[in-house]
């Protein structure tokens, strides 16, 4: 049993080289089969899905969809959505650098509370954030006889709709932004301190540096889901056509009128939004290789 | 730029990461605050910086109260253990950076920075690496942009965490002599922290030797080796054997060598270790000592260490004893051999490390030569590593 012989190429298996070689082969089989069920998983609930969105959205052909989408109200929902995006999205930026901020470089009470609430849209369901956005500014809400005498209108209005997506879009940077700044530590911020630098040169020199590329990839998360979000915006928009749909709200509704090629046609848009976007956070993948190491400008290869 | 630090404590939760530490650093003094991991050196590193606040006490900056100083306004430029190079700017912008954030009517001209970087660069011997990122630089070059950025805004003390830590032991040991001329030549003060006691030895003018957020004792680097005033200072600094004081018919023994004259063993309690460097150790012929056995001869360069089974001792501590390799060359130790090991000089302690309230620990001249065994115990020894 000992001796091994050899039988074409291979030696006959010891119990040592069967012990070597078993949970290897095992290994190799359970690597083919999770890629394939990782594969056959996006294929059908990922692809799929998209190939039909565009394939409905030209069902009834070019001129449908072009109609469909440059219909005023699609339009209006299209400006709505970016609009909403582009409020939403640098509010959350400037509110997730300072939370993040907050959260790493000091040492405070209640900051694991702190962590935990920035997760807190996360775990609570949109619609259930829109309610509370409705409680509270609605007519009967807490704040309701104060803003009727006032005439603001939060709810059922462009205000409602950027608070909800606000807060469903809240943790997406901060999220993004702790691990790196927790990984990098406070040397860097602590020697441009020393260097005679004040709070917003060592923001803006230092740390900002550091972080932008885990920044945008926060940003971009947050972006495709700002225009994206529906549940919290449903509740609070009150579906007036023209005036508070987004894209999400505005397919619904043309799907709910039987409408199948114009929903299509809005949400192969929204689609396309996302699929940009995506490509952007690629893009900016493929490119942080070099980038790490911060041998961006020119020298940058000259080293290697 | 003279430093004093006045009953300045630190704690981290329940830990006292400084306590209570007086301390009076003149200016243009080269000082190592040395000990273990987690005794507190960085902390009180960063405390002087004004990276930390303490609880309680003062920090005295050229006579003025600083305490509440932050860092900017203390003239102090730190050196991080990993360099804190900003990877995303080149070495000449790392160098600079301390002059492009001065306030504008203090900032010097573009070509002023310029001038002013190079010579820094050429003074740490990269004049050639200004387009240079940090990435592409080594260990001991990106130390070197670090000295180099720190020094750009003219600080009057440098303050380095760790400075060699991450180096390999050549570079580390250029580095050590280089930042020794520099602070020759630049007339600043610097305060470094390490745990390596060689790299103290090596580089510093003054020694704090640290234990759990206190000093142990404070002094010239000779002072510190030849003369520990606690087991623990002598623990750390160097190799020691440890050897159980026996009293037997009331005579203390350390092995079969009559100690009992020795001052020391009268101001403590009744259970007390001799501590004894490799060095301070003499190995001579069967008859005359200790008897023992080289179980072990490693030649490393200029010395040779012997691992020593001595009579009554378990196998498993043996004495280790160093040679120079004139003697070793001449007497031809080898493993196996039958030695007499003899003590040329030793220091009592408590066994008890907190039964140290002493003060008259100092080395004295021995007593009693029993059995013309032990060799007197001289005051200034053998100093070296």
């Amino acid at each position: 049993m000992e001796a091994p012989a050899l039988i074409g190429d291979y030696d006959v298996p010891t119990a040592r080289s069967l012990r070597e070689r078993g949970p290897r082969q095992e290994i190799r089989w359970g690597r083919f089969l999770l890629i394939a069920v990782a594969l056959a998983f996006v294929a059908a609930f990922l692809l799929l899905p998209l190939l039909v969105v565009f394939t409905q959205a030209f069902a009834k052909g070019a001129g449908a969809y072009l109609a469909a989408v440059s219909d005023p109200t699609a339009w209006a929902a299209i400006k709505l959505t970016l609009m909403v995006a582009a409020i939403a999205v640098p509010m959350n930026l400037v509110f997730g650098v300072v939370a993040a901020w907050t959260i790493t470089k000091f040492q405070f009470r209640g900051k694991s509370a702190l962590i935990t609430l920035i997760d807190l849209p996360f775990a609570v369901s949109p619609v259930i954030a829109g309610l509370t956005f409705i409680l509270l500014f609605g007519a009967r809400g807490w704040f309701g006889v104060y803003l009727q005498a006032h005439d603001v209108r939060v709810v059922f209005a462009v205000p409602g709709i950027v608070l909800a997506t606000l807060f469903v879009t809240f943790p997406f940077v901060a999220r993004e932004l702790i691990p790196v700044m927790q990984a990098q530590g406070k040397d860097d911020e602590e020697t441009a301190l020393s260097l005679g630098a004040n709070g917003w040169q060592v923001f803006w020199h230092v740390t900002l540096p550091n972080i932008r590329w885990g920044l945008l990839y926060g940003v971009l998360l947050c972006n495709a889901r700002a225009m994206g979000e529906f549940g919290a915006v449903s509740v609070v928009s009150g579906h007036i056509r023209g005036l508070t749909n987004t894209m999400p709200l505005h397919v619904e509704i043309l799907y709910n009128e039987y409408n199948y090629a114009a929903a299509f046609a809005v949400a192969s848009l929204l689609a396309l939004l996302a699929l940009l976007t995506l490509a952007g956070k690629s893009l900016m993948e493929w490119r942080q290789p070099e980038l790490k190491h911060g041998t961006r400008r020119k020298g940058a290869r000259t080293g290697k | 730029m003279s430093i004093t630090l006045r009953g300045v404590s630190k704690q981290f939760g329940a830990f006292a990461a400084v306590d209570d530490i007086d301390l009076d650093i003149p200016s243009g003094a080269l000082l190592a605050l040395l000990g273990p991991s987690g005794c507190g050196k960085t902390t009180l590193l960063r405390i002087i910086a004004g990276l930390e606040t303490p609880e309680r006490g003062q920090v005295f900056i050229d006579g003025r109260d600083a305490t509440l100083w932050p860092i900017r306004d203390r003239k102090v430029g730190f050196v991080f253990q990993n360099y804190a190079l900003f990877r995303h700017m080149s070495v000449f912008e790392n160098v600079a950076f301390g002059l492009k954030v001065k306030a504008r009517r203090e900032r010097p001209a573009a070509a002023d920075i310029r001038k002013k970087v190079q010579s820094l660069l050429d003074l740490v011997q990269l004049e050639w690496a200004g387009d240079r990122y940090p990435s592409q630089l080594s260990g001991g070059q990106k130390q070197r942009v670090a000295l180099a950025r720190a020094l750009a805004v003219d600080p009057e003390v440098l303050l380095l965490d760790e400075p060699f830590g991450a180096l390999d032991a050549q570079v580390r040991h250029e580095l050590r002599r280089w930042l020794r001329r520099l602070h020759t030549e630049l007339k600043f003060t610097s305060i470094f922290v390490t745990h390596d006691q060689q790299e103290a030895i090596e580089v510093a003018d003054t020694i704090v030797v640290l234990n759990r957020g206190r000093i142990e004792q404070t002094g010239v680097p000779g002072e510190v080796y030849d003369l520990p005033q606690s087991a623990y200072v002598h623990r750390f600094l160097g190799q020691v054997n440890e050897l159980r004081v026996q009293w037997r018919d009331g005579r203390a023994h350390l092995g079969p060598i009559d100690i009992t004259g020795d001052p020391a063993l009268n101001s403590y309690g009744s259970e007390r270790i001799a501590l004894i460097r490799p060095h301070e150790i003499d190995i001579g012929g069967e008859a005359a000592g200790w008897p023992a056995v080289v179980r072990d001869v490693r030649v490393i360069g200029p010395i040779v260490r012997l691992e020593l089974c001595a009579d009554g001792r378990p196998a498993n501590e043996p004495l280790e004893a160093e040679v120079s390799r004139e003697r070793f060359d001449a007497e031809r130790f080898h493993i196996g051999q039958k030695v007499g090991v003899r003590f040329r000089r030793w220091q009592v302690y408590p066994a008890d490390p907190a039964e140290h309230a002493f003060g008259a620990t100092r080395v004295a001249e021995p007593v009693a030569v029993a059995n013309g065994l032990v060799a007197p115990r001289t005051a200034s020894g053998t100093s070296g590593g």
